[in-house]
């Protein structure tokens, strides 16, 4: 809840639903309210108000409780899920990577109607892949990925009041048959009515998590050490919840059992035990050895992983935004946890002057914090007092995080502002290119055609190119910049 | 007969002088007032007392309070020749700057030491200085700062600033081309031990240095002007290791091993942007003169 993260998500629910819903959202984010109190602050009408409240209830981003007298609602915004919608993309492609496209369709479908009841969606999905396939089988094709959806908790059945625990992961029954008649024109009610389903961020999030730690462990060693991470982080989940911070015993066996199985590496089967021990002997604490039971166990130290891949992250962030000099006070102030100035000059290597800048530089933007520690008065002669400097890591991930939704909404502002100064251009473009379309299907001559596309000047191409590129980076800085959200917000889970 | 007297008490207070003077050479740890009356009994208390006070006064005695008793020390007089002509303050003055020794003596630690007024002390520092008794010497750790020690003595390297400092200014290029160069030995070394093949341990093994590794290097570099002792390479490898390119590890034998590393993360989403970076986020609003609308640092970036 910052100033911020509340104009963050009024541009996120502009961007995808349109200015009504992001002023509900807004007067929602200031603190919860009842339908007719949204009514009054925003000023829409009632019939307005009502709508957008539904879209953000059935996107699950906001939620509602009944008040005591039983008639009225208070509407509550999740600002979770709103900011998990910059994460989308990431959702998509992650499934894209491990499953196949038919599953990635799905996923996309899902996230486009916020919830849907499976039948539904399997429709949908399959009227948009239906070209050039045959149905009967696409549709088994796509029952076969939603149960396996399911079975993975990348999908959950939305909770009513009755739903069991057990149901959440249940795969619906779904009739093909059905399903084949209603795809005809037929109007039966699908067997699974009522069951609505939804995607499981945390789900996605573990995958994403997992990723990151592999990611990193290889970019630090090597491709092998990477694969043996994934293996470990594989054979986590058998006995341990995702989310612990420490996992439990690993038997270093069954790693080995896998990588024999994979041959994908064999330099990794070869110096098995070698590699084991270069990722338990690193100083950073990502596995650790617990027990000697059958060829010795190891847990993952998820919590460890995280606190220094946040502390790398800080660092480079003082690395960037003042100098390297300044990441290495940083980086030593980390190492003493507190320490005097007058250390800090001695180790190291700077002038003293600079160092005193760099420091007090530090200070001033709470990357170090100081601690004075007084002397009681009672003895004569001039008193000392000690200056230490200390670092607060999660007060700084707060601060940082801040930052990171600013740089967001400061990234997205732009992106706004750079659409509307070259509006008319973009609409010639898109004007020029719906003739062009047009006429290529009624069956236009090659020289009609480079007629129409000629309506756009060089000068205009070229600045259309530039537009093009300027959008590009703007939005893989918007993706990168919530890589370093979901970093910071692991971290704070953890901690 | 009176005269007499006086004249016995005269030759016989010299005797008594050398008396005390040998006796004080014989313990260098000092004398107290009772081995001088167990070596002298049948001098009256007030004729000894004055021999004391003036031996105290031309500087061959000194004195000393040790857990409450009285000491009486004697000085080298060939010491105290060279502050010949100097009143009582010099003398102290001279003396605590003597203790110091090579460290020096702070100005205001003297000013506590001796008692004197400020004034006063600019007076005899200054007059000492003209002597050429004391040298002021400029500390490395505060430039403003000025320390006394004596005149010929060489100032201590925590004065200095060792190999890294010439006039009290720290060679901070040097300093980074040693630093660079220690990573280029360690990253060489690491890249060479991969090469060489064998298991991953090996190769990890094979990637420490120590110090005197290093410090072999640099010194058959010739980049140096000074000769550079292994614990001055320690501290250039320290701030390697600080800086996050190299690890540092104790081996069995105690001593430091140092190995070049890569980092966990490439460079992260917030420093990939200018808002993450910008100097001046703090005064970045919507609708302020400074605004991502029109942002310098963005078009710029953008621009790239």
């Amino acid at each position: 809840m910052s100033l911020y993260q509340g104009k963050l998500l009024h541009l996120i629910l502009l961007e995808r639903f349109g200015p009504i819903v992001a002023d509900v959202g807004k007067a929602l984010f200031e603190f919860p309210r009842s339908l007719f109190h949204v009514r009054k602050t925003t000023g829409f009408p009632l019939l307005k108000v009502k709508e957008s409240l539904s879209i953000l209830i059935k996107f699950n981003l906001a939620s509602f409780k009944l008040n005591h007298d039983g008639t009225t609602a208070t509407y509550r915004l999740i600002i979770d899920n709103i900011l998990l919608m910059l994460r989308y993309p990431k959702f998509i492609n992650l499934i894209k990577m491990k499953m196949e496209d038919e599953a990635e369709t799905l996923v996309e479908e899902l996230l486009y109607k916020g919830c849907s009841t499976a039948s539904e969606l399997i429709i949908k999905t399959a009227t948009r892949l239906k070209e050039n396939k045959d149905i009967g089988t696409l549709l088994k094709q796509l029952k076969d990925k939603f149960a396996s959806l399911v079975t993975a908790k990348y999908f959950i059945r939305l909770k009513n009041a009755n739903t069991q625990e057990q149901e959440l992961f249940a795969v619906p029954t779904i009739d093909l048959k059905q399903l084949s008649s209603i795809m005809n024109g037929s109007d039966e009610t699908p067997a699974d009515e009522s069951i609505y389903w939804t995607l499981n961020p945390d789900r996605f999030h573990q995958d994403l998590r997992d990723q990151l730690v592999v990611n990193a462990v290889t970019n630090k060693f090597d491709e092998n050490t990477g694969e043996l991470m994934r293996i470990f982080l594989q054979q986590m989940y058998i006995r341990t919840s995702p989310w612990v911070p420490v996992s439990n015993l690993i038997p270093v066996l069954e790693v080995k059992d896998i990588v024999k199985k994979q041959k994908t590496h064999p330099q990794l089967l070869a110096f098995f035990d070698q590699y084991v021990n270069i990722l338990e002997q690193d100083g950073n604490n990502i596995i650790q050895k617990a027990g000697e039971a059958s060829g010795g166990s190891f847990q993952i130290e998820m919590k460890k992983i995280f606190t220094q891949l946040t502390w790398e992250i800080m660092e480079q962030l003082v690395n960037e935004k003042f100098d390297t000099k300044a990441s290495r006070i940083f980086r030593l102030v980390k190492c003493r946890r507190y320490i005097e100035p007058e250390e800090i000059q001695h180790l190291v290597m700077m002038p003293s002057k600079e160092v005193k800048r760099i420091t007090y530089q530090l200070f001033e933007e709470n990357f170090v914090l100081l601690n004075e520690l007084k002397r009681s008065i009672t003895n004569s002669g001039p008193n000392k007092s000690f200056t230490l400097f200390y670092i607060q890591l999660t007060q700084l991930v707060r601060t940082t995080l801040e930052l990171s939704y600013k740089t967001l909404f400061n990234i997205m502002t732009r992106r706004h502002h750079e659409k509307f100064l070259n509006k008319r251009i973009i609409d010639k473009k898109q004007r020029v290119d719906t003739i062009s379309m047009g006429m290529r299907v009624q069956g236009a001559s090659v020289d009609q055609l480079t007629d129409i596309e000629e309506m756009i000047t060089p000068p205009e191409a070229e600045a259309l190119a530039k537009i093009g590129k300027m959008m590009k980076k703007l939005n893989v800085a918007e993706l990168e910049i919530d890589d370093t959200i979901f970093l910071l917000q692991m971290y704070l889970a953890y901690e | 007969m009176s005269k007499t007297k006086a004249e016995s008490g005269e030759s016989s207070a010299s005797s008594i002088e050398n008396v005390i003077v040998q006796l004080a050479k014989e313990k260098p740890s000092g004398i107290s007032n009772d081995d001088i009356r167990n070596a002298i009994p049948d001098t009256p208390l007030e004729i000894w007392t004055k021999i004391i006070n003036k031996l105290l006064k031309s500087g061959i005695l000194e004195l000393f309070k040790d857990q409450g008793v009285l000491l009486y020390k004697y000085k080298d007089p060939s010491k105290k020749t060279e502050i010949k002509g100097s009143d009582n303050e010099e003398k102290v003055v001279y003396k605590i700057i003597e203790e110091a020794g090579t460290k020096g003596i702070w100005i205001r630690d003297i000013r506590v030491k001796s008692n004197l007024n400020m004034t006063q002390l600019n007076k005899v520092l200054k007059s000492l200085e003209t002597k050429k008794y004391i040298k002021a010497v400029k500390s490395v750790s505060a430039s403003k700062k000025k320390v006394y020690m004596l005149y010929d003595l060489e100032p201590d390297s925590s004065v200095t600033g060792g190999a890294w400092y010439q006039d009290q200014d720290f060679e901070s290029e040097f300093v980074d081309v040693l630093n660079q160069q220690c990573h280029r030995f360690l990253e060489e070394k690491r890249e060479t031990s991969i090469k060489m093949g064998g298991g991953p341990l090996m190769a990890r093994n094979r990637s420490y240095a120590t110090a005197s590794d290093v410090h072999k290097f640099i010194s058959e570099l010739g980049i140096s002007k000074v000769q550079l002792s292994v614990n001055d390479i320690e501290s250039i490898l320290y701030t390697v290791v600080l800086d996050n390119k190299a690890e540092r590890i104790l081996n069995s034998s105690g001593e430091y091993l140092y190995r070049a590393i890569k980092t966990f993360l490439p460079t992260n989403g917030i420093v990939s942007t200018t808002c993450g970076i910008c100097p001046i986020e703090g005064r970045c609003a919507e609708n302020a003169l400074i605004n991502p609308k029109t942002c310098k640092y963005i078009t710029d970036w953008l621009s790239d």
